[in-house]
């Protein structure tokens, strides 16, 4: 796989505070690239380096392998914050302009805004646009120039539940097409539901970075029920149970180490008992975000 | 560079307010210009004696090759409306952060500066062009007799006259990039002829030398006061090399000054 972005020791001081610090990351061609971190913890002054709005004040970073120019950012869409546009001119102007500004064919345009179902709206001035269709309007934007890379930052912030899904859907179909996305969020189920690789970022460091697939690994916890009265001990008996709990009719069953939800399965199997109910819960994201949180205390 | 001027213009085409300052700028000159007659009678109208003394027909005020120096210095004190037009829109850029997204896009700092000053050369060129029309119709309806020797004397004013236009925009570009704000910005900007007054008044005691200097002074030394010549003074009917010169100096000082902050700034 070919690396889309290289970061190596990237620093921004803002006078005595450091927002970010010795930043090292490395992104790869087809990921969902998930960065997370509390709100202020540099996820935004980070991508504003890299798309040349903040002047890092250490380290460097290359995008497709190259030291990064204007040229460079022609070739990536990116809405950082907030949707940014003309207030004055329509949807659709706004979105020549950016074509003349990205060197792109204008061609592109009812594409993209058919993409993010803006097509009836395109004449009305922005400022008239709610927010959702801003979010909506920047997503077009960002796509005008079929770019290489996407990098959205809290694409969902401030959206209503039907927008959050309507964001969501669009960044799926996208990475269906097999682009690089960059997704800067704190929302940690958004990073969940959509991303394949992920970062953290907390005070300006750099505390975890790895596949979302392998947060599920490791400690599994079982939702189990049974038509017997005495499941508790059953349960307490199997070698691999840690510890149980009982929550709205289930027994939540943590399990030691090495063993897996069918061993559990099979042990009830053995003692005759056939469970009518037995999840295999993943450690959520969350979970582990706040173990991560949690085992990298604030100085 | 045409491509940089286009992206400006595309951002000023459907903006009201640019065309309602620009607009204004080029009414009032336009009329201003052409009713100096019309003026002097109206005067004539109700001052006793002044029609009787003195022959309005008889001042050349739109006589070749006067018409050029008098019509340039009169419109140069409009140049304000442009200034006000120009902070607005660039301390927009700051207010919407389009400047921000605009490099996001693809933009450098100095492909973004640079469409600002395109924008500045092409409301001196438009200044120019207007003044010309002007000064060349009215020169031809009220000059007695046309010597065609006089008709394109005094072509050089039209030079100091883009020069004045453009040191004047790109002094206003800088304090737009220094400030940010548009309120502050234009408040500053009319402010600063009379806080270098001010300044000016306790220097020349000490240095009279170095008053031709100062930033907004080498603006107004480029094209001379002329109506002095009407009351039978000598007049400097000329450019100095050297106003030319410290004005250039200027200009490119502030141009290169507003490109350096936007470069070390992070936006």
């Amino acid at each position: 796989m070919q690396t889309v972005l290289s970061v190596n020791g990237l620093t921004k001081d803002f006078g005595r505070i450091r927002a970010v610090n010795n930043l090292a990351l490395e992104v790869k061609t087809g990921q969902v690239f998930g960065m997370l971190g509390p709100n202020g913890s540099g996820k935004t002054t980070t991508l504003g380096m890299l798309m040349g709005v903040v002047n890092p004040s250490a380290g460097n970073f290359t995008w497709f392998g190259e030291t990064p120019t204007h040229h460079v950012r022609k070739k990536i869409g990116a809405v950082l914050e907030h949707p940014i546009f003309y207030p004055y001119l329509s949807g659709q102007k706004n979105l020549e302009l950016n074509a003349m500004i990205k060197q792109c064919p204008v061609e592109n345009i009812p594409n993209v805004l058919e993409l993010v179902e803006l097509t009836a709206r395109k004449d009305h001035k922005y400022k008239t646009y709610s927010l959702g269709m801003k979010q909506r309007l920047a997503i077009a934007s960002a796509l005008l120039n079929d770019p290489a890379v996407l990098i959205l930052d809290e694409p969902t912030n401030g959206l209503d539940p039907m927008g959050i899904a309507e964001i969501r859907d669009i960044i799926k179909k996208i990475a269906a097409n097999g682009k690089t996305i960059i997704l800067a969020s704190h929302l940690l189920d958004e990073v969940q539901k959509v991303c394949t690789h992920f970062a953290i970022l907390q005070r300006g460091n750099l505390i975890h970075t790895g596949p979302v697939d392998e947060v599920g690994r490791g400690t599994e916890t079982v939702e189990v029920n049974a038509e017997v009265d005495n499941l508790n001990e059953i349960l307490m008996e199997f070698s691999g149970t840690s510890t149980i709990t009982k929550e709205s009719g289930f027994y939540r069953v943590s399990m030691r180490d090495g063993f897996r939800s069918n061993d559990l399965n099979r042990f009830l199997f053995d003692r005759n008992v056939v469970a009518s109910h037995l999840v295999t819960k993943k450690k959520s994201l969350e979970q582990q975000f706040l173990d991560i949180l949690s085992s990298n205390p604030q100085k | 560079m045409l491509h940089l001027l286009k992206i400006e213009l595309k951002k000023m085409r459907d903006y009201r307010t640019f065309w309602v300052v620009c607009g204004l700028y080029f009414i009032t000159i336009g009329f201003s210009t052409a009713s100096g007659m019309e003026f002097l009678k109206w005067l004539a109208s109700f001052i006793d004696g002044f029609g009787e003394e003195l022959n309005i027909d008889r001042i050349p005020l739109y006589h070749f090759p006067d018409v050029w120096l008098n019509l340039v210095w009169w419109s140069g004190l409009f140049k304000v409306l442009l200034g006000i037009m120009v902070v607005i829109s660039i301390t927009n850029e700051y207010s919407y952060r389009t400047i921000r997204q605009n490099i996001i896009d693809g933009l450098s700092r100095w492909e973004f500066i640079g469409s600002k000053m395109l924008l500045n050369i092409l409301l001196s060129l438009m200044s120019v062009a207007l003044i010309f029309v002007i000064a060349l119709i009215t020169g031809f309806i009220y000059t007695p007799e046309i010597q065609w020797k006089y008709v394109f004397t005094d072509m050089e004013f039209y030079l100091a006259y883009f020069l004045e236009i453009f040191e004047y925009l790109s002094f206003a570009l800088l304090l737009g990039i220094l400030i940010r704000r548009s309120g502050l910005t234009i408040i500053l900007l009319l402010l600063s002829s009379m806080l270098e007054l001010i300044i000016k008044l306790n220097v020349d005691d000490y240095f009279p030398d170095a008053i031709p200097f100062f930033p907004l002074e080498s603006i107004t030394r480029l094209v001379p006061f002329p109506f002095y010549r009407y009351a039978f003074m000598e007049i400097q009917d000329y450019i100095k090399i050297s106003s030319v010169a410290i004005a250039v100096g200027w200009t490119v000082i502030f141009n290169y000054l507003a490109y350096l902050r936007l470069k070390k700034a992070d936006i």
